[in-house]
Formats: structure tokens, C-alpha cells, sequence
């Protein structure tokens, strides 16, 4: 089906009157638009414009998760500074993670670590937790940072770091071992252990290998399954007969 | 533990390079040292793995033991996990020998035989048989033939080993012993093959269905019917002709059917059944005739119906006899249309019994309401009061209140009350029925109470009036 703009004035129009539970019918032909543009940048790039367009202060929750859904499917960088208006919201902050997080353009990265800078609380545990699902290597610093802190938002680095596992993030959790805050400790073991699962798999066994030892003979208190998991990778990593 | 700990000593002996890395094990075991996985180095994964298997930690252990199953491979590694079988107490000799099972390599299989043939413990020398099925071949099989006439773990092991075992003449192996071994032997390698699905065995399993011995020829004909087709029908004719009549005839029958019926190349089979089913003796053709009747469809109606057209008495009266013992009653209008011409009596109890026990069956054929007319139909043809009885015994199986109103009437005939009262009472047991329909009910029972003198129908009604339950009294156990 060809990509008609003027076919959508009346869906978006509906759009901005949507609420949940409400009838869903006339969003139909912005779905199907959304298919449609796929293979038209031209296209594409009008409809991203007009659904972007409806973002904004007064925007409901409801149109607002609507439209940054769509927009997680067909946004560029065209649409990041909409979005990243939204992330100091409370109320629209995770929807604009939630397109940021998939659209693939860096400048939708650079977003989400700014606002990582500039929130708190729940809002700056969101960021890392994008950032982490984008596996942007380029907030290691900015991660490293935050893993002597507050211990909820230490936990969240830790596992974020563990998911980015670059040599750098390696390097960040190795130096912070002696981290006290327990929960930010075992959430720092945990991600390392992610770091040296991903380098068995990458077949950088020897890389793998001295963070399982290092966890193996680690004489910070350390969960009884973190031990066997890390004499697990160990015997994985000596075991050059079989692939990771 | 120290007892362990020498054994595991003379084990190592074995494998020299690995003396000082498990004697560092076993000091960890005997002063409960933590012994981590970097301690252990220099270290390679045979090594560590060792190591592991020693620890009395059951999840450090399922770490070695995970690593056999699926890593350090090669048959060094497999010969060194292998040599330590000996050394270990029963409860670790299984676990390995279930990783080594797991690990599919045949160079442990020597030393699995070797336990199968020294341990003094039954779990263990399961566990080394069902190893020896999973890394085994042909080689193997005459252990595992030994194995099947142990001890009952040993046994299960065996025979599910002889299922699994691989290797080239393997299933030549097993079908030579399925020849010459004794009888109970013989059976179980019959459906040992048929478990493997070995179709190149199934001529030798066709030819053992008119085996002398009765458990052989049940083993062949079960087997048969797992997996035969239309080549092996004429033998599964002579083994049903040969079977004991009874319950060894009724399984040959059942399996014969499920050829002709559900196994691949089932109508061919059908076929050939039917077609050496008509130039057969008459004795013989007797002893088939349920199983034309089992295997059913319009062939078998035709043959049938060929048989009751001869001039021949005999052959009518089989042909009579294999439609009255048929299946379902798709031939119930034949039958009435039968009974309605039939002038012999003998001939006419033959098809009124058959009726009357074909009307109700719980088969797809007749609805309720049809099974009721097939039914009442069946009584106007009724010349005798002992058939009118048997008609209204049989009709409580069909549980709707049709039934009860043609019962009802019955309970007037002084000749017929007591099969009526007896199936009012059983239509009432069924609660649903009788709370949905409970004045007509209620009447019904009332003239039960007043007619009968049978105390457990009498109690029945009783409690069905008032809306209790009553349990039927199960059988007498037999002896």
C-alpha cells in the first residue's frame, strides 16, 4: 500500500483525542502508514515530521506513548530533540527512553547521556538502563561514576555495565571491587560475571579467564552460586576442546 | 572421607600427572579446606575437571560432571575420566557413569563392562548398563543380553540399552539372540526391535507370530501391530490362527486390526486381509470371522454379505455370525432387515443377540435418540418374553428420558417388570437425569417400591426418591 499524507490528516486529528480504551479503529490507517513507509525515506521522513509534530507540553500520556511507539519504529535523528524534551518529564520520560532506546541514530545516544547527567532517582536508573540496552560504550565514564553512589542507582550501573561488557566497561567493574554498599557489591560480581560470559563467547578465553579467577579468589564475601559460576567459566575457559 | 580419600589415591595411579593436583582434592576434603578453582591451577580442563568430581559439594561436583558431558573432549580425556570408575564410592560411580553415558564417547565403554561386571551394587550396575547402551555397539550386546535376565533395575537398564545401542551389526546381534535365546528372553528382544523400529527385522518377527511358544508369538504380534504393514499380514493371519483362544487371540486380533486399520499401508493391508481371509478353511474362517468383523468397512460387508447369500448352510451361518459380532452398528438395518426374513430360530436369537447388544454401544455410529429406535424396533420384533427382558435390560445404557417412558410400560407386563424395574433404577442412579426429569422419576420409582422384591433395587429406589447417592459394591477380588 503507497503512503498517502493526506489520507492520515483525519487519523492524526482522531490521534490527539485518544485515550486508552477508547476505539482504537481510526489508528488503523496510521499502523498501516507506518508499514507502508518502510522502503520510502521520503515517506518516511513526512510521517515521522507529523507524528513527532503531536509530541509536546499538553500532549496526554495516552497519544504520547502512541505516537513514541510508532516513532521507535520509523524515528531518525530528526525526532531525537522532541523526544529528548521528554525525558526530564516524569509522566512522558520512560515512552521517549523507550523510542530513543531503538532509534539507531547516535545522536538519540547522546540524548539519553545527557539527560542521564542532568536527572535523578528513577528517571536517571531509566537512562542507564537505555543506555544499557543500546550498549553504548560511550557512557562507561559516565557509569563508572555513579557505582560509588547512591546504592540503587550504583546497582543500576552495575548491571548496565555488565550488559555493555566493552574492555573498558571490564576494566571499571575490576577497579571497584572494594565497593562497600553490599547491594552495589554482588550487583558489581554479577555484572562481571556477564562481562567474562560474554568474552568466553567472543573467544577471548584468557580475558575471561582472569576475571573468573579473580572472582574465584576473591576474598570479599561472595555468594556461594557466584563462586561456582565463576569455577564454572574457569573450567569452560581451560576447556580448549569445545567452542564457548 | 578418608576411606574415599585412599581410594582415590590408588585411582590416580592410573593417571600419574594428575597425582599431585587430586591429592591437593583430597586434602581438601579431609580438612574441609574451600579449595577454589584458581587454587587448583596449574591446571588444565581433564585436571580440573577431576578435581571437581572429588568435591563433596553436590553442585561443585555438577560442575565436573558438566563439563564431561559436554566438553573436554577427545578420548584421552574420556580415558582418564573413565579410569576413575573403579575408585569411587557407588553414589559417584553412577553420577559419572550417567555423564559419561551423556558424553557419547565409546572409549569409556571398556570400563563401564568392566564395572557392569564387578560392582556388587544393583543401582550402580544399572547405571553402568544403561551407559553400555548409550556408548555401545555391537560388541556390547551380549552384555546387555546378560543383563536382561539380572536383577529388575538391571533389567529395566538393559533392555532400554538395547533400544538406544548404535553401531554397525548391532541390530543383527540383537536379532540373532531373538532366535535362539530362551523364550521370555525372545520376547522382549521382539519388542526391543520394535522399540527401534527396525523394519529390516520384521520378517524375522513375522515369522516368530507362529512361534510355538505363547510368549513369543504375543512379543511378535504386539510388535507387529507397532509397526507391520501389508507384507507381513499372511503371517499375522497364521499367528492369530495359531494364537490360544482368549486373551492371547483377542491382542493377535487387536494387533492385526490396528495393520489393516492404522498402520501405514493400511488399506492394502485390509486388502490382503480380507482376500486370504476368503480362501481359508471354515475353521479357520470361524476363528477370523471377529476380526473381519474388527476390521470392518465395505469389503468386509461384502464379503459378508457374499456368505450369507451362499447356498451352502455353513457358509451362511458364518457369514451370520461375522455380522452379528460386528463392531459398531453401521449393520444394524441388515440385521432387522435379517431378523425380520429369518424363520430358523436359531438364526433368529443370533441376530435379535446381536441387536440387542450393538444398539447401545458407546461407538460414533447412532445417536441416542437412533441407539433408543434401534432399540424399539429390535422389541417389536421380539417373540419371546426372554428376549423382551434382555431389550430392556440393555436399554439403561442409553441415559436419556426417552428411555425411562419406554421402560415404564414394561413395568405393568407381570413377565417384564422386574428387567423394567431394574432399568429404572439404574436410569435414576445417573443424578443429572433424574433431577431434571424428577416427578416422572419419582413416579417410576414409586412403582419400583411397589413391584419389586429385589432388596438392593428396592433400596436404590428409595435413596434415588430422596435424592441420595448409593455406591455400586465393587466385585469380589478374585482367590
Amino acid at each position: 500500500m503507497a503512503y498517502d499524507s493526506a489520507s492520515l490528516d483525519k487519523p492524526l486529528e482522531a490521534l490527539k483525542a485518544f485515550d486508552w480504551g477508547g476505539d482504537a479503529a481510526p489508528l488503523q490507517a496510521i499502523d498501516a502508514a507506518v508499514i507502508a513507509v518502510h522502503a520510502d525515506p521520503a515517506a518516511r521522513a513526512n510521517l515521522e515530521k507529523r507524528l513527532a509534530g503531536l509530541l509536546g507540553a499538553g500532549t496526554s500520556q495516552p497519544v504520547t506513548e502512541y505516537v513514541c511507539r510508532k516513532l521507535s519504529m520509523i524515528g531518525t535523528a530528526a525526532s531525537v530533540p522532541t523526544l529528548a524534551a521528554l525525558l526530564p518529564e516524569k509522566d512522558h520520560s520512560h515512552m521517549a527512553r523507550f523510542a530513543l532506546e531503538r532509534i539507531a541514530a547516535p545522536e538519540a545516544a547522546a540524548a539519553l547521556r545527557q539527560a542521564l547527567a542532568a536527572v535523578q532517582g528513577d528517571l536517571k536508573i531509566g537512562m542507564i538502563s537505555s543506555l544499557a540496552g543500546r550498549g553504548d560504550a560511550a557512557c562507561v565514564p559516565m557509569l563508572a561514576g555513579l557505582l560509588a553512589g547512591e546504592s540503587r542507582t550504583a546497582v543500576a550501573a552495575a548491571d548496565a555495565l555488565g550488559r555493555i561488557h566493552t574492555p573498558e566497561a571490564v576494566q571499571v567493574l575490576a577497579a571497584a571491587t572494594s565497593i562497600g554498599d553490599k547491594p552495589a557489591a554482588a550487583a558489581i560480581v554479577n555484572a562481571r560475571l556477564a562481562c567474562a560470559e560474554s568474552l568466553l563467547r567472543q573467544g577471548k578465553r584468557p580475558e575471561a579467564l582472569s576475571v573468573y579467577n579473580s572472582i574465584a579468589a576473591g576474598s570479599e564475601p561472595t555468594a556461594s552460586f557466584t563462586r561456582l559460576a565463576a569455577e564454572r567459566g574457569i573450567l569452560a575457559c581451560l576447556d580448549t576442546t569445545t567452542s564457548p | 572421607m578418608r576411606r574415599f580419600a585412599r581410594r582415590f589415591h590408588g585411582a590416580v595411579a592410573l593417571t600419574a600427572p594428575l597425582v599431585a593436583l587430586v591429592c591437593h582434592a583430597c586434602l581438601a576434603c579431609v580438612t574441609q579446606r574451600v579449595v577454589t578453582a584458581a587454587e587448583a591451577a596449574p591446571q588444565n580442563a581433564v585436571q580440573m575437571a577431576v578435581v571437581f568430581l572429588a568435591k563433596d559439594d553436590v553442585a561443585q561436583r555438577s560442575i565436573g560432571l558438566d563439563r564431561i558431558r559436554y566438553g573436554t573432549k577427545g578420548e584421552a580425556a574420556t580415558r582418564t575420566f573413565a579410569s576413575l570408575l573403579p575408585t569411587l564410592a557407588p553414589g559417584r560411580q553412577i553420577e559419572l557413569l550417567a555423564a559419561l553415558a551423556d558424553r557419547g564417547d565409546h572409549t569409556a565403554v571398556a570400563a563401564a563392562v568392566a564395572l557392569a561386571g564387578t560392582s556388587t551394587d544393583e543401582a550402580v550396575k544399572a547405571a553402568a548398563v544403561r551407559c553400555i547402551g548409550a556408548i555401545g555397539g555391537a560388541a556390547e550386546v551380549r552384555v546387555l543380553l546378560q543383563s536382561l535376565t539380572a536383577s529388575d533395575l538391571e533389567k529395566a537398564a538393559a533392555r532400554r540399552g538395547l533400544v538406544v545401542v548404535g553401531g554397525q551389526n548391532t541390530v543383527a546381534a540383537i536379532m540373532a539372540a531373538a532366535k535362539s535365546a530362551e523364550p521370555g528372553v525372545r520376547a522382549t528382544l521382539l519388542e526391543i526391535l520394535a522399540d527401534r523400529r527396525e523394519r529390516s527385522a520384521l520378517a524375522d518377527i513375522a515369522a516368530a507370530a507362529s512361534d510355538d511358544n505363547a510368549v513369543v508369538r504375543t512379543a511378535a504380534m504386539r510388535s507387529l501391530g507397532r509397526m507391520g504393514g501389508p507384507d507381513q499380514v499372511a503371517a499375522m493371519v497364521q499367528g492369530v490362527l495359531k494364537a490360544a483362544a482368549g486373551a492371547e487371540r483377542d491382542e493377535a486380533e487387536r494387533s492385526l486390526v490396528v495393520v489393516c486399520t492404522q498402520n501405514s499401508g493400511k488399506d492394502l493391508a485390509a486388502a490382503l486381509f480380507l482376500k486370504q481371509f476368503k480362501s481359508i478353511d471354515d475353521s479357520s474362517c470361524e476363528t477370523l470371522l471377529p476380526t473381519v468383523g474388527r476390521v470392518g468397512g465395505l469389503a468386509a460387508v461384502a464379503i459378508v454379505e457374499g456368505m450369507i447369500a451362499d447356498p451352502d448352510a455353513a457358509k451362511r451361518k458364518l457369514g451370520l455370525t461375522a455380522l452379528t459380532r460386528w463392531p459398531d452398528a453401521s449393520v444394524s438395518e441388515r440385521l432387522l432387515d435379517l431378523l425380520g426374513k429369518a424363520k430358523d430360530p436359531a438364526e433368529r436369537e443370533l441376530l435379535l443377540g446381536s441387536l440387542i447388544r450393538i444398539a447401545p454401544l458407546p461407538d460414533n455410529k447412532l445417536n441416542d435418540k437412533q441407539k433408543l429406535e434401534l432399540l424399539e424396533k429390535t422389541m417389536a420384533l421380539c417373540q419371546r418374553d426372554e428376549d423382551r427382558r434382555r431389550v430392556l435390560e440393555r436399554a439403561n445404557a442409553i441415559r436419556m428420558i426417552e428411555t425411562l417412558r419406554f421402560v415404564v410400560p414394561y413395568l405393568e407386563d407381570p413377565n417384564l417388570a422386574e428387567p423394567a424395574c431394574l432399568s429404572v433404577v439404574e436410569l435414576a442412579h445417573h443424578r443429572n437425569l433424574r433431577d431434571a426429569h424428577k416427578d416422572e422419576f419419582t413416579k417410576a420409582l414409586d412403582r419400583v417400591l411397589a413391584l419389586t422384591k429385589n432388596e438392593e433395587l428396592l433400596e436404590r429406589a428409595s435413596r434415588y426418591k430422596e435424592g441420595q447417592t448409593w455406591e455400586r459394591k465393587k466385585p469380589a477380588a478374585k482367590g
